[in-house]
Protein backbone atom coordinates (compact mmCIF):
# COMPACT_ATOMS: atom_id res chain seq x y z
CA UNK A 1 0.00 0.00 0.00
CA UNK A 2 1.35 3.38 -0.83
CA UNK A 3 -0.54 5.94 1.47
CA UNK A 4 0.15 6.29 5.04
CA UNK A 5 -2.64 4.58 6.12
CA UNK A 6 -4.42 1.40 6.62
CA UNK A 7 -8.09 1.68 6.34
CA UNK A 8 -10.51 -0.59 7.82
CA UNK A 9 -11.90 -1.84 4.02
CA UNK A 10 -15.17 -3.16 3.01
CA UNK A 11 -15.28 -7.02 4.18
CA UNK A 12 -18.40 -9.60 3.49
CA UNK A 13 -18.65 -9.26 7.69
CA UNK A 14 -19.10 -5.76 7.23
CA UNK A 15 -21.58 -6.09 4.44
CA UNK A 16 -23.88 -8.54 6.21
CA UNK A 17 -23.31 -6.00 9.61
CA UNK A 18 -24.61 -2.82 7.69
CA UNK A 19 -28.05 -4.74 6.18
CA UNK A 20 -28.77 -5.36 9.63
CA UNK A 21 -28.10 -2.10 11.32
CA UNK A 22 -30.47 -0.65 8.24
CA UNK A 23 -32.99 -3.44 8.58
CA UNK A 24 -33.23 -2.06 12.30
CA UNK A 25 -33.39 1.51 11.38
CA UNK A 26 -36.07 0.96 8.91
CA UNK A 27 -38.08 -1.11 11.44
CA UNK A 28 -37.77 1.03 14.42
CA UNK A 29 -39.10 3.82 11.94
CA UNK A 30 -42.08 2.48 10.33
CA UNK A 31 -43.16 1.09 13.50
CA UNK A 32 -42.88 4.12 15.40
CA UNK A 33 -45.00 5.95 12.27
CA UNK A 34 -47.45 3.39 12.11
CA UNK A 35 -47.80 3.46 16.05
CA UNK A 36 -48.16 7.14 15.67
CA UNK A 37 -51.00 7.13 12.96
CA UNK A 38 -52.91 4.30 14.59
CA UNK A 39 -52.76 4.85 18.14
CA UNK A 40 -54.70 8.30 19.14
CA UNK A 41 -57.76 8.51 19.92
CA UNK A 42 -60.86 9.37 17.47
CA UNK A 43 -60.91 12.52 15.36
CA UNK A 44 -56.93 13.49 16.60
CA UNK A 45 -53.90 12.89 14.75
CA UNK A 46 -50.10 13.68 14.79
CA UNK A 47 -49.10 15.93 11.97
CA UNK A 48 -46.38 13.95 10.05
CA UNK A 49 -43.03 15.96 10.68
CA UNK A 50 -43.91 16.16 14.29
CA UNK A 51 -44.16 11.69 14.15
CA UNK A 52 -41.04 12.31 12.06
CA UNK A 53 -39.40 14.42 14.65
CA UNK A 54 -39.72 12.27 17.65
CA UNK A 55 -38.88 8.95 15.55
CA UNK A 56 -35.53 9.87 14.81
CA UNK A 57 -34.63 11.85 17.65
CA UNK A 58 -35.65 8.32 20.19
CA UNK A 59 -33.73 6.53 17.70
CA UNK A 60 -30.33 8.43 17.51
CA UNK A 61 -30.73 8.94 21.24
CA UNK A 62 -31.14 4.86 21.40
CA UNK A 63 -28.80 4.10 18.46
CA UNK A 64 -25.97 6.30 20.91
CA UNK A 65 -27.20 4.68 24.01
CA UNK A 66 -26.32 1.15 22.47
CA UNK A 67 -23.04 2.19 20.70
CA UNK A 68 -21.80 3.50 24.20
CA UNK A 69 -22.52 0.00 25.72
CA UNK A 70 -20.12 -1.69 22.75
CA UNK A 71 -16.74 -0.92 23.83
CA UNK A 72 -17.49 -2.25 27.50
CA UNK A 73 -19.45 -5.13 26.62
CA UNK A 74 -16.89 -6.10 24.34
CA UNK A 75 -14.40 -5.59 27.54
CA UNK A 76 -16.48 -8.35 29.07
CA UNK A 77 -17.03 -10.88 27.22
CA UNK A 78 -15.42 -11.27 23.02
CA UNK A 79 -18.50 -12.33 21.58
CA UNK A 80 -19.12 -8.54 21.38
CA UNK A 81 -16.07 -7.60 19.84
CA UNK A 82 -17.38 -8.05 16.61
CA UNK A 83 -19.81 -5.10 17.25
CA UNK A 84 -16.53 -2.93 17.74
CA UNK A 85 -15.68 -3.77 13.91
CA UNK A 86 -18.08 -1.67 12.64
CA UNK A 87 -18.53 0.68 15.73
CA UNK A 88 -17.85 3.55 13.38
CA UNK A 89 -20.97 2.99 10.18
CA UNK A 90 -23.21 2.91 13.45
CA UNK A 91 -21.27 6.30 15.13
CA UNK A 92 -22.21 7.93 11.55
CA UNK A 93 -25.30 6.79 11.33
CA UNK A 94 -26.12 8.17 14.14
CA UNK A 95 -25.09 11.43 13.50
CA UNK A 96 -26.94 11.41 10.10
CA UNK A 97 -30.07 10.33 12.08
CA UNK A 98 -29.73 12.73 14.90
CA UNK A 99 -29.18 15.77 11.71
CA UNK A 100 -32.34 14.64 10.14
CA UNK A 101 -33.98 15.56 13.69
CA UNK A 102 -32.16 18.64 14.15
CA UNK A 103 -32.90 19.23 10.50
CA UNK A 104 -37.11 18.66 10.94
CA UNK A 105 -37.24 20.55 14.35
CA UNK A 106 -35.42 23.83 12.89
CA UNK A 107 -37.75 23.75 9.79
CA UNK A 108 -41.18 23.11 11.69
CA UNK A 109 -40.64 25.02 14.87
CA UNK A 110 -38.27 27.61 13.96
CA UNK A 111 -38.92 27.96 10.36
CA UNK A 112 -42.41 29.95 8.38
CA UNK A 113 -41.14 32.85 10.16
CA UNK A 114 -39.09 35.86 9.25
CA UNK A 115 -36.74 35.48 12.32
CA UNK A 116 -33.58 33.01 11.09
CA UNK A 117 -33.65 29.49 12.38
CA UNK A 118 -30.62 29.69 14.55
CA UNK A 119 -31.55 33.01 16.05
CA UNK A 120 -35.26 31.35 16.78
CA UNK A 121 -33.65 27.86 17.79
CA UNK A 122 -31.58 30.43 20.96
CA UNK A 123 -33.78 32.77 21.73
CA UNK A 124 -37.12 31.90 21.01
CA UNK A 125 -37.45 30.67 24.56
CA UNK A 126 -35.06 32.77 26.28
CA UNK A 127 -34.86 30.80 29.76
CA UNK A 128 -31.51 30.29 30.30
CA UNK A 129 -31.48 31.26 33.85
CA UNK A 130 -34.29 27.96 34.84
CA UNK A 131 -34.08 24.56 35.12
CA UNK A 132 -37.48 23.21 33.99
CA UNK A 133 -38.00 26.29 31.59
CA UNK A 134 -34.39 25.73 30.50
CA UNK A 135 -33.88 25.90 26.44
CA UNK A 136 -33.42 22.43 25.89
CA UNK A 137 -32.61 22.69 22.00
CA UNK A 138 -29.05 24.50 22.53
CA UNK A 139 -28.05 21.35 24.33
CA UNK A 140 -28.91 19.19 21.56
CA UNK A 141 -27.16 21.52 18.71
CA UNK A 142 -23.56 21.22 20.83
CA UNK A 143 -24.06 17.61 21.31
CA UNK A 144 -24.72 17.42 17.47
CA UNK A 145 -21.69 19.21 16.53
CA UNK A 146 -19.91 16.82 18.84
CA UNK A 147 -21.40 13.87 16.74
CA UNK A 148 -20.19 15.99 13.70
CA UNK A 149 -16.44 16.60 14.41
CA UNK A 150 -16.88 12.92 15.25
CA UNK A 151 -18.17 11.18 11.94
CA UNK A 152 -16.24 13.54 10.18
CA UNK A 153 -13.19 12.58 11.70
CA UNK A 154 -13.78 8.85 12.38
CA UNK A 155 -12.25 7.36 9.05
CA UNK A 156 -8.67 6.15 9.46
CA UNK A 157 -7.44 8.80 7.53
CA UNK A 158 -7.93 11.17 10.21
CA UNK A 159 -6.78 8.76 12.81
CA UNK A 160 -3.78 8.22 11.16
CA UNK A 161 -2.98 11.40 10.46
CA UNK A 162 -3.90 13.44 13.93
CA UNK A 163 -2.35 10.34 15.98
CA UNK A 164 -4.29 7.59 18.31
CA UNK A 165 -3.52 9.87 21.34
CA UNK A 166 -5.22 13.38 19.68
CA UNK A 167 -8.07 10.98 17.93
CA UNK A 168 -9.01 9.23 20.86
CA UNK A 169 -9.09 12.27 23.15
CA UNK A 170 -11.33 14.15 20.19
CA UNK A 171 -13.56 10.64 20.49
CA UNK A 172 -13.99 10.90 24.41
CA UNK A 173 -16.44 13.48 23.37
CA UNK A 174 -18.95 10.85 22.97
CA UNK A 175 -19.20 10.87 26.71
CA UNK A 176 -20.14 14.96 26.61
CA UNK A 177 -22.69 14.56 23.77
CA UNK A 178 -24.35 11.69 25.70
CA UNK A 179 -24.45 13.72 29.15
CA UNK A 180 -25.65 16.67 26.88
CA UNK A 181 -28.34 14.37 25.12
CA UNK A 182 -29.48 12.84 28.56
CA UNK A 183 -30.06 16.73 29.85
CA UNK A 184 -31.54 17.68 26.17
CA UNK A 185 -34.83 14.80 26.49
CA UNK A 186 -34.57 15.40 30.56
CA UNK A 187 -35.39 19.25 30.08
CA UNK A 188 -37.17 18.91 26.70
CA UNK A 189 -39.36 15.98 25.61
CA UNK A 190 -39.85 14.94 30.06
CA UNK A 191 -41.02 17.75 30.67
CA UNK A 192 -44.02 17.09 28.71
CA UNK A 193 -44.60 13.25 27.88
CA UNK A 194 -45.65 11.95 31.49
CA UNK A 195 -45.45 8.75 30.95
CA UNK A 196 -43.19 6.24 32.78
CA UNK A 197 -42.19 4.57 29.30
CA UNK A 198 -40.35 7.88 28.60
CA UNK A 199 -38.50 8.36 31.81
CA UNK A 200 -37.82 4.51 32.48
CA UNK A 201 -36.44 4.37 28.98
CA UNK A 202 -33.34 7.53 29.59
CA UNK A 203 -33.13 6.71 33.03
CA UNK A 204 -32.02 2.98 32.17
CA UNK A 205 -30.35 4.29 29.55
CA UNK A 206 -27.86 6.37 32.09
CA UNK A 207 -27.50 3.37 34.01
CA UNK A 208 -26.82 1.20 32.42
CA UNK A 209 -23.94 2.85 29.92
CA UNK A 210 -22.25 3.95 33.53
CA UNK A 211 -22.48 0.64 35.36
CA UNK A 212 -20.71 -0.97 32.14
CA UNK A 213 -18.27 1.75 32.39
CA UNK A 214 -18.09 1.50 36.36
CA UNK A 215 -17.78 -2.30 36.35
CA UNK A 216 -15.14 -3.04 33.23
CA UNK A 217 -13.35 0.21 34.93
CA UNK A 218 -13.22 -1.40 38.63
CA UNK A 219 -12.40 -5.06 36.41
CA UNK A 220 -9.30 -3.81 34.16
CA UNK A 221 -7.71 -1.53 37.30
CA UNK A 222 -7.46 -5.63 39.03
CA UNK A 223 -4.99 -6.35 36.14
CA UNK A 224 -1.50 -6.85 37.97
CA UNK A 225 0.19 -3.98 39.33
CA UNK A 226 3.53 -5.35 38.79
CA UNK A 227 6.04 -5.63 41.57
CA UNK A 228 9.93 -3.75 40.48
CA UNK A 229 11.82 -6.35 41.24
CA UNK A 230 15.57 -6.96 40.38
CA UNK A 231 16.64 -3.74 38.59
CA UNK A 232 13.32 -2.62 37.05
CA UNK A 233 12.19 -6.11 36.08
CA UNK A 234 8.53 -6.67 36.20
CA UNK A 235 7.32 -10.59 37.09
CA UNK A 236 4.92 -11.47 34.94
CA UNK A 237 4.73 -15.02 36.16
CA UNK A 238 5.24 -18.54 35.09
CA UNK A 239 6.07 -19.30 31.25
CA UNK A 240 3.04 -21.72 31.59
CA UNK A 241 0.86 -18.62 33.04
CA UNK A 242 0.63 -17.54 29.77
CA UNK A 243 -1.37 -19.46 27.24
CA UNK A 244 -0.25 -20.42 23.87
CA UNK A 245 -1.17 -17.76 21.36
CA UNK A 246 -2.23 -15.33 24.03
CA UNK A 247 -1.10 -12.89 26.22
CA UNK A 248 -1.08 -11.34 29.86
CA UNK A 249 -1.54 -7.86 30.73
CA UNK A 250 0.24 -5.91 33.29
CA UNK A 251 -0.12 -2.40 34.49
CA UNK A 252 3.21 -0.44 35.26
CA UNK A 253 2.72 1.99 37.50
CA UNK A 254 2.47 5.85 35.87
CA UNK A 255 3.44 3.55 32.33
CA UNK A 256 1.23 2.37 29.31
CA UNK A 257 -0.07 -1.53 29.56
CA UNK A 258 2.13 -4.43 28.43
CA UNK A 259 1.29 -7.41 26.58
CA UNK A 260 3.26 -10.61 27.00
CA UNK A 261 2.74 -12.77 24.57
CA UNK A 262 3.48 -16.73 24.22
CA UNK A 263 3.89 -18.05 20.53
CA UNK A 264 4.95 -21.94 21.30
CA UNK A 265 8.29 -21.34 22.65
CA UNK A 266 8.63 -18.09 22.14
CA UNK A 267 8.16 -15.04 24.63
CA UNK A 268 7.82 -11.59 23.93
CA UNK A 269 6.29 -8.69 25.49
CA UNK A 270 4.65 -5.10 23.01
CA UNK A 271 2.73 -2.07 23.88
CA UNK A 272 -1.28 -3.19 24.54
CA UNK A 273 -2.37 -0.16 23.23
CA UNK A 274 -2.58 -0.94 19.31
CA UNK A 275 -1.57 1.74 16.95
CA UNK A 276 -5.03 1.52 15.36
CA UNK A 277 -7.84 2.71 17.69
CA UNK A 278 -6.21 1.82 20.78
CA UNK A 279 -7.63 -1.52 21.05
CA UNK A 280 -6.80 -3.78 23.40
CA UNK A 281 -3.57 -5.84 21.93
CA UNK A 282 -3.19 -8.43 24.70
CA UNK A 283 -6.83 -9.66 24.68
CA UNK A 284 -5.92 -10.43 21.07
CA UNK A 285 -4.60 -14.08 19.44
CA UNK A 286 -1.27 -14.64 17.62
CA UNK A 287 -2.58 -15.38 13.71
CA UNK A 288 0.03 -16.78 11.43
CA UNK A 289 2.43 -15.43 13.84
CA UNK A 290 1.13 -12.25 14.26
CA UNK A 291 -0.18 -10.42 17.58
CA UNK A 292 -4.10 -9.61 16.05
CA UNK A 293 -5.98 -6.90 17.57
CA UNK A 294 -9.35 -7.90 18.24
CA UNK A 295 -11.15 -5.03 17.42
CA UNK A 296 -10.03 -4.39 14.06
CA UNK A 297 -7.50 -6.94 12.86
CA UNK A 298 -4.45 -5.03 12.75
CA UNK A 299 -1.46 -7.17 12.87
CA UNK A 300 1.89 -7.11 14.50
CA UNK A 301 4.81 -8.79 14.24
CA UNK A 302 6.22 -10.33 17.59
CA UNK A 303 9.71 -9.36 17.08
CA UNK A 304 9.63 -5.85 16.12
CA UNK A 305 6.00 -4.73 16.90
CA UNK A 306 5.86 -4.11 12.96
CA UNK A 307 2.69 -4.92 10.72
CA UNK A 308 3.92 -7.49 8.25
CA UNK A 309 4.48 -5.43 5.02
CA UNK A 310 3.29 -3.15 3.35
CA UNK A 311 1.80 -2.21 6.25
CA UNK A 312 3.73 0.25 8.23
CA UNK A 313 2.30 0.55 12.04
CA UNK A 314 5.02 0.57 14.76
CA UNK A 315 4.68 0.07 18.37
CA UNK A 316 6.73 0.31 21.27
CA UNK A 317 8.47 -3.49 21.75
CA UNK A 318 10.18 -4.61 25.66
CA UNK A 319 12.81 -6.13 26.63
CA UNK A 320 12.08 -9.50 28.37
CA UNK A 321 13.63 -12.56 30.06
CA UNK A 322 12.73 -15.90 31.95
CA UNK A 323 14.82 -17.17 34.82
CA UNK A 324 13.92 -20.42 36.70
CA UNK A 325 10.59 -21.13 34.14
CA UNK A 326 9.61 -16.98 35.43
CA UNK A 327 8.71 -14.62 32.66
CA UNK A 328 10.45 -11.01 33.65
CA UNK A 329 9.51 -8.10 31.35
CA UNK A 330 11.65 -4.74 31.93
CA UNK A 331 9.09 -2.06 31.57
CA UNK A 332 11.45 0.27 29.81
CA UNK A 333 9.76 0.67 26.13
CA UNK A 334 12.06 0.52 23.13
CA UNK A 335 11.24 3.16 20.34
CA UNK A 336 8.21 1.57 18.56
CA UNK A 337 9.29 -0.72 15.79
CA UNK A 338 12.99 -1.85 17.52
CA UNK A 339 13.68 -5.22 17.24
CA UNK A 340 13.78 -6.82 20.46
CA UNK A 341 14.65 -10.80 20.54
CA UNK A 342 11.80 -13.06 21.97
CA UNK A 343 12.95 -15.31 24.80
CA UNK A 344 12.81 -18.63 23.89
CA UNK A 345 11.42 -21.43 26.64
CA UNK A 346 13.43 -23.78 27.82
CA UNK A 347 16.98 -21.93 26.34
CA UNK A 348 19.78 -22.06 28.41
CA UNK A 349 19.48 -18.53 30.68
CA UNK B 1 -14.62 -20.20 22.07
CA UNK B 2 -11.49 -21.99 20.42
CA UNK B 3 -8.84 -20.87 19.06
CA UNK B 4 -10.29 -20.95 15.16
CA UNK B 5 -13.37 -18.97 16.64
CA UNK B 6 -11.01 -15.51 17.23
CA UNK B 7 -13.11 -13.06 15.68
CA UNK B 8 -11.20 -11.25 12.37
CA UNK B 9 -13.21 -8.55 11.19
CA UNK B 10 -11.12 -8.73 7.80
CA UNK B 11 -11.36 -12.40 7.50
CA UNK B 12 -13.64 -13.57 4.30
CA UNK B 13 -15.08 -16.33 6.86
CA UNK B 14 -17.01 -15.48 10.05
CA UNK B 15 -16.48 -18.58 12.45
CA UNK B 16 -19.30 -20.39 13.34
CA UNK B 17 -19.94 -20.05 16.99
CA UNK B 18 -20.24 -16.17 16.16
CA UNK B 19 -22.56 -16.51 12.99
CA UNK B 20 -25.12 -18.09 15.63
CA UNK B 21 -23.98 -15.74 18.15
CA UNK B 22 -24.45 -12.60 15.98
CA UNK B 23 -28.14 -14.51 14.48
CA UNK B 24 -29.55 -14.64 17.91
CA UNK B 25 -28.51 -11.18 18.93
CA UNK B 26 -29.52 -9.70 15.83
CA UNK B 27 -32.88 -10.93 15.91
CA UNK B 28 -32.98 -9.96 20.02
CA UNK B 29 -31.99 -6.78 18.87
CA UNK B 30 -34.56 -6.46 16.04
CA UNK B 31 -37.16 -7.55 18.22
CA UNK B 32 -36.27 -4.78 21.22
CA UNK B 33 -36.73 -2.43 18.46
CA UNK B 34 -39.91 -3.10 17.19
CA UNK B 35 -40.96 -3.08 21.07
CA UNK B 36 -39.14 0.05 21.96
CA UNK B 37 -40.61 2.08 18.99
CA UNK B 38 -44.18 0.35 19.25
CA UNK B 39 -44.04 1.38 23.02
CA UNK B 40 -42.70 4.92 22.95
CA UNK B 41 -44.96 5.86 20.20
CA UNK B 42 -47.96 4.22 21.75
CA UNK B 43 -47.15 6.29 25.10
CA UNK B 44 -47.11 9.69 23.14
CA UNK B 45 -49.54 12.13 24.57
CA UNK B 46 -52.95 12.27 22.66
CA UNK B 47 -51.91 14.87 20.03
CA UNK B 48 -55.27 16.88 20.41
CA UNK B 49 -58.07 17.99 17.54
CA UNK B 50 -57.82 20.31 15.07
CA UNK B 51 -57.34 20.41 11.23
CA UNK B 52 -56.04 22.07 8.55
CA UNK B 53 -56.34 21.06 5.11
CA UNK B 54 -54.16 23.72 2.99
CA UNK B 55 -55.22 22.68 0.18
CA UNK B 56 -59.29 23.62 0.79
CA UNK B 57 -59.19 27.29 -0.36
CA UNK B 58 -62.30 29.13 -0.30
CA UNK B 59 -63.85 32.49 0.06
CA UNK B 60 -65.89 34.10 3.63
CA UNK B 61 -67.62 37.02 3.93
CA UNK B 62 -68.17 39.21 6.90
CA UNK B 63 -66.86 42.11 8.75
CA UNK B 64 -62.98 42.29 9.43
CA UNK B 65 -61.13 44.08 12.11
CA UNK B 66 -57.27 44.64 12.91
CA UNK B 67 -58.14 45.12 16.54
CA UNK B 68 -56.48 43.64 19.04
CA UNK B 69 -55.97 40.51 16.71
CA UNK B 70 -56.79 40.12 13.16
CA UNK B 71 -60.17 38.94 13.09
CA UNK B 72 -62.86 37.94 11.03
CA UNK B 73 -67.10 38.00 12.28
CA UNK B 74 -68.51 36.07 9.19
CA UNK B 75 -71.14 33.55 9.44
CA UNK B 76 -71.27 29.97 10.51
CA UNK B 77 -72.48 27.07 8.46
CA UNK B 78 -76.05 27.63 10.60
CA UNK B 79 -76.62 31.12 10.14
CA UNK B 80 -75.02 32.44 13.60
CA UNK B 81 -72.07 35.07 13.57
CA UNK B 82 -68.76 33.20 14.19
CA UNK B 83 -65.93 35.18 14.84
CA UNK B 84 -62.85 33.48 12.82
CA UNK B 85 -59.28 34.81 13.60
CA UNK B 86 -57.06 35.32 10.76
CA UNK B 87 -53.08 34.60 10.09
CA UNK B 88 -50.75 34.40 7.34
CA UNK B 89 -49.66 31.28 5.93
CA UNK B 90 -46.71 30.89 8.20
CA UNK B 91 -46.02 32.22 11.84
CA UNK B 92 -47.45 35.70 11.70
CA UNK B 93 -50.60 37.78 12.32
CA UNK B 94 -51.75 39.59 9.03
CA UNK B 95 -53.39 43.30 11.38
CA UNK B 96 -51.22 44.78 10.24
CA UNK B 97 -52.46 44.15 6.47
CA UNK B 98 -55.98 45.30 7.50
CA UNK B 99 -55.60 49.07 6.69
CA UNK B 100 -58.27 51.10 5.97
CA UNK B 101 -60.50 48.20 5.71
CA UNK B 102 -60.68 48.00 9.05
CA UNK B 103 -64.31 47.79 10.33
CA UNK B 104 -65.44 47.31 6.72
CA UNK B 105 -67.52 44.42 5.04
CA UNK B 106 -64.75 42.44 3.03
CA UNK B 107 -64.75 38.92 1.47
CA UNK B 108 -61.43 36.90 2.93
CA UNK B 109 -59.59 34.10 0.86
CA UNK B 110 -57.78 31.52 2.65
CA UNK B 111 -57.68 27.98 4.19
CA UNK B 112 -59.60 26.89 7.75
CA UNK B 113 -57.92 25.93 10.41
CA UNK B 114 -60.41 24.55 12.90
CA UNK B 115 -60.74 22.71 16.24
CA UNK B 116 -63.89 22.27 17.62
CA UNK B 117 -65.80 25.68 17.70
CA UNK B 118 -62.56 27.68 17.53
CA UNK B 119 -61.83 28.80 13.96
CA UNK B 120 -58.91 30.28 11.97
CA UNK B 121 -58.04 31.54 7.86
CA UNK B 122 -54.88 31.41 6.96
CA UNK B 123 -54.22 33.87 4.28
CA UNK B 124 -52.18 33.60 1.41
CA UNK B 125 -49.69 36.35 0.92
CA UNK B 126 -49.79 39.67 -0.91
CA UNK B 127 -52.63 41.44 -1.07
CA UNK B 128 -54.96 39.57 -3.13
CA UNK B 129 -56.36 37.82 0.33
CA UNK B 130 -59.08 40.83 1.03
CA UNK B 131 -61.16 42.61 -1.15
CA UNK B 132 -64.40 44.98 -0.03
CA UNK B 133 -67.40 43.05 0.07
CA UNK B 134 -69.60 43.76 -3.19
CA UNK B 135 -72.87 42.84 -1.85
CA UNK B 136 -75.04 44.43 1.42
CA UNK B 137 -75.45 41.93 3.96
CA UNK B 138 -78.27 40.36 5.34
CA UNK B 139 -76.86 39.79 8.43
CA UNK B 140 -75.50 42.66 10.92
CA UNK B 141 -71.66 41.29 11.32
CA UNK B 142 -70.79 44.49 12.99
CA UNK B 143 -68.61 43.32 16.25
CA UNK B 144 -70.27 43.94 19.18
CA UNK B 145 -70.02 45.91 22.19
CA UNK B 146 -66.96 43.99 24.82
CA UNK B 147 -69.21 42.64 27.71
CA UNK B 148 -67.47 42.23 31.01
CA UNK B 149 -67.74 39.09 32.59
CA UNK B 150 -65.94 40.10 36.28
CA UNK B 151 -62.70 39.09 37.51
CA UNK B 152 -61.13 35.72 37.42
CA UNK B 153 -57.62 34.01 38.70
CA UNK B 154 -57.09 30.79 36.57
CA UNK B 155 -54.71 28.12 36.42
CA UNK B 156 -53.60 26.88 32.72
CA UNK B 157 -51.18 27.54 30.06
CA UNK B 158 -50.22 30.54 27.51
CA UNK B 159 -50.56 28.88 23.82
CA UNK B 160 -50.37 30.12 20.36
CA UNK B 161 -54.11 30.28 19.18
CA UNK B 162 -52.86 28.79 15.50
CA UNK B 163 -50.97 25.89 16.57
CA UNK B 164 -53.47 24.63 18.89
CA UNK B 165 -56.34 25.18 16.49
CA UNK B 166 -54.92 22.55 14.45
CA UNK B 167 -51.42 23.95 12.74
CA UNK B 168 -49.58 21.60 14.73
CA UNK B 169 -49.77 18.39 16.82
CA UNK B 170 -49.72 18.60 19.86
CA UNK B 171 -49.04 22.18 19.66
CA UNK B 172 -48.90 22.36 23.61
CA UNK B 173 -45.80 22.16 26.83
CA UNK B 174 -42.28 22.47 27.01
CA UNK B 175 -41.41 20.96 23.51
CA UNK B 176 -43.31 23.18 21.76
CA UNK B 177 -42.70 26.25 24.01
CA UNK B 178 -40.21 27.94 21.20
CA UNK B 179 -42.17 27.41 18.40
CA UNK B 180 -45.39 29.05 20.28
CA UNK B 181 -43.41 31.72 21.49
CA UNK B 182 -42.13 32.56 18.12
CA UNK B 183 -45.81 32.33 16.54
CA UNK B 184 -47.05 35.17 19.34
CA UNK B 185 -44.08 37.21 18.27
CA UNK B 186 -45.22 36.73 15.04
CA UNK B 187 -48.33 38.68 16.24
CA UNK B 188 -50.56 35.66 16.11
CA UNK B 189 -53.26 36.19 19.26
CA UNK B 190 -52.00 34.34 22.32
CA UNK B 191 -54.95 32.28 23.68
CA UNK B 192 -54.82 31.20 27.35
CA UNK B 193 -56.14 27.52 27.98
CA UNK B 194 -57.58 27.35 31.41
CA UNK B 195 -57.79 24.05 33.07
CA UNK B 196 -60.21 24.08 36.72
CA UNK B 197 -59.31 21.51 39.18
CA UNK B 198 -63.14 20.01 37.84
CA UNK B 199 -61.22 19.06 34.61
CA UNK B 200 -63.34 22.04 32.73
CA UNK B 201 -61.60 23.82 30.22
CA UNK B 202 -62.03 27.48 28.02
CA UNK B 203 -60.00 28.79 25.77
CA UNK B 204 -59.86 32.68 25.82
CA UNK B 205 -58.10 35.24 23.80
CA UNK B 206 -54.97 37.12 25.84
CA UNK B 207 -55.05 40.84 25.86
CA UNK B 208 -53.77 43.67 27.82
CA UNK B 209 -55.88 46.73 28.19
CA UNK B 210 -57.82 45.62 25.37
CA UNK B 211 -54.57 45.64 23.22
CA UNK B 212 -52.76 43.11 21.44
CA UNK B 213 -49.77 41.37 24.11
CA UNK B 214 -46.05 42.48 23.09
CA UNK B 215 -42.70 40.42 23.66
CA UNK B 216 -42.97 40.55 27.77
CA UNK B 217 -45.35 37.65 27.41
CA UNK B 218 -42.88 35.29 25.35
CA UNK B 219 -40.78 34.16 28.63
CA UNK B 220 -44.47 32.64 30.12
CA UNK B 221 -45.58 30.85 26.72
CA UNK B 222 -46.03 27.38 27.61
CA UNK B 223 -45.18 27.35 31.28
CA UNK B 224 -47.80 26.63 33.60
CA UNK B 225 -48.88 29.68 34.95
CA UNK B 226 -51.80 31.43 36.60
CA UNK B 227 -53.01 34.52 35.56
CA UNK B 228 -55.12 37.27 37.23
CA UNK B 229 -57.42 39.71 35.17
CA UNK B 230 -60.70 40.43 33.74
CA UNK B 231 -62.48 37.60 31.88
CA UNK B 232 -64.97 39.58 28.64
CA UNK B 233 -67.31 37.87 26.12
CA UNK B 234 -67.29 39.58 22.68
CA UNK B 235 -69.25 37.89 20.74
CA UNK B 236 -69.15 34.24 20.70
CA UNK B 237 -65.14 35.33 22.08
CA UNK B 238 -64.01 35.13 25.65
CA UNK B 239 -61.38 37.26 25.93
CA UNK B 240 -58.94 37.48 29.56
CA UNK B 241 -57.38 41.21 29.59
CA UNK B 242 -54.35 41.45 32.40
CA UNK B 243 -50.69 43.04 32.02
CA UNK B 244 -48.09 41.05 31.88
CA UNK B 245 -47.35 41.63 35.69
CA UNK B 246 -50.33 39.35 36.90
CA UNK B 247 -49.09 36.78 35.54
CA UNK B 248 -47.52 33.83 37.99
CA UNK B 249 -45.38 30.73 37.26
CA UNK B 250 -46.84 27.72 38.85
C1 LIG C 1 -29.81 21.24 16.79
C2 LIG C 1 -30.01 20.15 17.47
C3 LIG C 1 -31.32 19.72 18.10
C4 LIG C 1 -32.49 20.42 18.30
C5 LIG C 1 -32.81 21.87 17.93
C6 LIG C 1 -33.41 19.52 18.92
C7 LIG C 1 -34.71 19.85 19.29
C8 LIG C 1 -35.62 19.00 19.86
C9 LIG C 1 -37.00 19.31 20.11
C10 LIG C 1 -37.69 20.63 19.81
C11 LIG C 1 -37.57 18.22 20.68
C12 LIG C 1 -39.02 18.05 21.09
C13 LIG C 1 -39.75 17.50 19.92
C14 LIG C 1 -41.18 17.13 20.17
O1 LIG C 1 -41.47 16.36 21.10
O2 LIG C 1 -42.05 17.57 19.43
C15 LIG C 1 -36.54 17.21 20.79
C16 LIG C 1 -36.72 15.96 21.34
C17 LIG C 1 -35.76 14.97 21.38
N1 LIG C 1 -34.47 15.06 20.88
FE1 LIG C 1 -33.65 16.66 19.99
N2 LIG C 1 -32.81 18.30 19.10
C18 LIG C 1 -31.52 18.38 18.61
C19 LIG C 1 -30.58 17.37 18.58
C20 LIG C 1 -30.80 16.10 19.06
C21 LIG C 1 -29.86 15.01 18.94
C22 LIG C 1 -28.50 15.11 18.27
C23 LIG C 1 -30.45 13.92 19.53
C24 LIG C 1 -29.94 12.51 19.71
C25 LIG C 1 -28.89 11.97 19.19
C26 LIG C 1 -31.73 14.33 20.02
C27 LIG C 1 -32.59 13.49 20.71
C28 LIG C 1 -33.86 13.84 21.08
C29 LIG C 1 -34.77 12.95 21.76
C30 LIG C 1 -34.49 11.52 22.18
C31 LIG C 1 -35.95 13.67 21.96
C32 LIG C 1 -37.22 13.17 22.69
C33 LIG C 1 -38.19 12.58 21.76
C34 LIG C 1 -38.95 13.65 21.04
O3 LIG C 1 -39.81 14.29 21.65
O4 LIG C 1 -38.64 13.88 19.86
N3 LIG C 1 -31.91 15.65 19.72
N4 LIG C 1 -35.35 17.71 20.26
S1 LIG D 1 -7.89 -0.72 17.46
FE1 LIG D 1 -8.54 -1.04 15.46
S2 LIG D 1 -7.29 -2.75 14.96
FE2 LIG D 1 -6.63 -2.32 16.91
Amino acid sequence: MSHGYNAVGWTPFKKRFDRWMLAGIGLYLIVFVAVSVVAPPDGESFTPIQILIRATGTLAFLLLTFILCIGPLARLTDRFKPFLFNRRHLGVTTFLIGLAHAGLVLLWYHGFSDVNVFVSMFASNPRYDSLAGFPFEALGFIALLIMFVMAATSHDFWNANLGPGVWKMLHMGVYLAYALLVAHVALGAIQFEKHPAYLALLASGVVIVSLLHLYTALASSRIDGGKILNAGWIRVGATSDIPDGRALILQPTDAERIAVFRDGDRIAAISNVCRHQGGPLGEGRIIDGCVTCPWHGFQYQLEDGRSPAPFTEKISTYPTKIENGIVFVNPEPNAPGTEEAPSIIGAPA
Amino acid sequence: MSENDFFIGWADETPRAERRFFLGSGLGLLAGTVAVAGGLAFWQKSPGLGTWNQGAVREWTGVITGQPYAMLRTLDIDGTPKTALLSCLGKCGVAARVGSLEGQSVVVKGSLIQRGKHAMIAVADGMDWIAPSPAAQQVDLTFPDVEPVGPVTLAGEILDSKCWFGAMRPSEGKVHKACAALCIRGGLPPAFYAKTTSGESALMIMTDGGLAHGEALLPFVADPVQVSGQARRWGDLLLLDGPVSAITRL
